[in-house]
């Protein structure tokens, strides 16, 4: 089998520089992306930004003290997704198979494209010349045999740099490497290999795969073959991606709060989200499942069956807040989730009773006004005076159609 | 001003040293200035040496691609902006 040809992109301070290109006044200064305005970190900062030492993760309180004239911008998640999927839309001109990795990443397989565009150079030029003409922004790119050492190298040149990694070059690049710059290996492997004496790429390309096993277990043959840069997954697009078996949502409250009323006012907004993905996927679901976490972190689940499968919002609202009533809640709450599984098709079963159709109907037509308008722009009335709805935070599920795979129990 | 059998024209800076940046390019009796070139880069084909120039004008995103060997460009519009 010949060589794979496998392209990592990684857009530059993505949601900073989309912020830039959107308000040209911010273009050239330091800039960061936040989230809540109480409970904020750092999401992302511009390039100049981090020429101070501003970095994600940050307090705004470390961040203003790196760089006092830090321009805050609040996080646009509707602008960045619909700037991300016109960029996807452009890698699927080189290719069908793009893994959407992140929504300021994916994995491009380019290996049968070559005879249409020339050189895997030239595509990965086309790609930056296309983004940055239209849309002015910049990625880094990272060429290599597999997904691996494709993203390790999209990371060695930024902004906007293209480096390749060739397979004879995999062991010089490796050798020395610290394990931590590899994808998949966490601040909390690491620590477990540097106890083994491993701290290099190289030196557990070399460890003995028994012991790692015996240490890691299954993934410890895995750690190996990561130390010698060898990857066999393939790039696995969107229509081949693993099935979704759940349908849920959660936020970080931008305080503590411990009254029932404004509890549940989160779970209608929580419930209406679920309820709208789950109408957009056609299904409905028989479990619902409350996520809360307290104030020290301790996070908790607990599910309710229900009798039929539903997925109005209003029907998962009532069932999370069944739920919630069931508790006797011992600390402020900091986060909610709502969880909808056991999921099922939804036929289009006409409905007898009327006070069912009309129910049905007002759904759809809501769905529709927020679909052309954005969510929340037509809402139950109690949702009126909460401020910044929705979880402000991009569900790793998110795709560019939005839709992923969905698996039927 | 190096020309192409096929009529285009293209305005170069050369310099400083072995430098090459073109500025503007004309076809079809239309001149297009060039506003930002996105990218460059070197290919060898055997041995034929090319730099590629992705160029923008007002309306849309081009590839130059200028041969070393012969000194004659060609181009191919990438897409409308």
């Amino acid at each position: 089998m010949s060589q794979r040809l496998i392209m990592h992109i990684d857009m530059n301070a993505f949601f900073a520089a989309v912020e830039q290109q959107s308000n040209p006044a911010l273009r050239g200064q330091p800039v960061a992306v936040v989230g809540s305005q109480q409970r904020t970190i750092i999401l992302t900062a511009s390039y100049e930004a981090r020429s101070f030492g501003v970095k994600t993760g940050m307090t705004l309180f470390e961040a203003r003290q790196k760089c006092p004239q830090l321009q805050l911008v609040a996080a646009n998640n509707r602008l960045y997704t619909h700037v991300s999927a016109q960029i996807i839309e452009i890698f699927r001109d080189y290719t069908p198979l793009v893994e959407v990795f992140s929504i300021d990443e994916a994995f491009l397989d380019v290996t049968g494209s070559l005879q249409i565009f020339g050189s895997v150079q030239r595509i990965a030029y086309l790609i930056k010349s296309r983004i940055k003409a239209r849309l002015g922004l910049t990625c880094s790119i990272g060429v290599a045999p597999n997904k691996l050492l494709a993203k390790l190298a999209s990371d060695m040149q930024k902004p906007d740099g293209l480096t390749f990694i060739r397979p004879e070059e995999v062991g010089i690049v490796l050798e020395e490497l610290p394990i931590g710059e590899l994808c998949g290996i966490g601040r909390s492997t690491e620590h477990k290999l540097n106890a083994l004496g491993i701290y290099s790429c190289g030196q557990l390309g070399r460890y003995s795969a028994a012991t790692l096993k015996g240490r890691f277990g299954v993934i410890g043959e895995r750690l190996k073959l990561m130390g010698q840069g060898v990857d066999a997954a393939a790039v696995i697009p969107l229509e081949q991606e693993a099935e979704v078996k759940t349908v849920g949502h959660s936020m970080t409250l931008r305080q503590d709060i411990d009254d029932r009323q404004s509890i549940a006012r989160f779970l209608l907004q929580l419930s209406e989200m679920v309820g709208r993905r789950a109408r957009r996927y056609g299904v409905l679901g028989k479990t619902v499942t409350l996520t809360l976490r307290y104030a020290d972190f301790t996070t908790f689940s607990r599910q309710q069956v229900q009798v039929e499968p539903i997925g109005q919002s209003e029907e998962i609202y009532r069932a999370s807040l069944r739920i919630l009533d069931s508790l006797i809640l011992e600390q402020p709450t900091r986060l909610l989730g709502v969880r909808l599984s056991s999921l099922q098709h939804r036929d289009r079963q006409l409905l007898l009773l009327p006070e069912e159709r009309r129910k049905q109907q007002l759904c759809e037509s809501l769905d529709q006004v927020n679909d052309r308008h954005g969510e929340f722009s037509v809402m139950s009335a109690s949702l009126l005076d909460v401020k910044g709805k929705g979880s402000h935070v991009i569900s790793p599920a998110w795709r560019p159609e939005g839709i992923r795979n969905v698996s039927f129990s | 001003m190096p020309e192409t059998k096929d009529g285009l024209r293209v305005g170069v800076i050369h310099g400083p040293g072995n430098a090459i940046k073109p500025v503007w390019f004309d076809l079809n009796r239309r001149k297009h200035s060039i506003r930002e070139i996105t990218n460059c880069w070197r290919e060898r084909r055997g041995d034929t040496a090319l730099l590629h120039f992705h160029v923008v004008d007002e309306g849309a995103l081009y590839e130059l691609i200028y041969n070393l060997t012969s000194g004659c460009w060609l181009l191919e519009q990438i897409e409308s902006l």
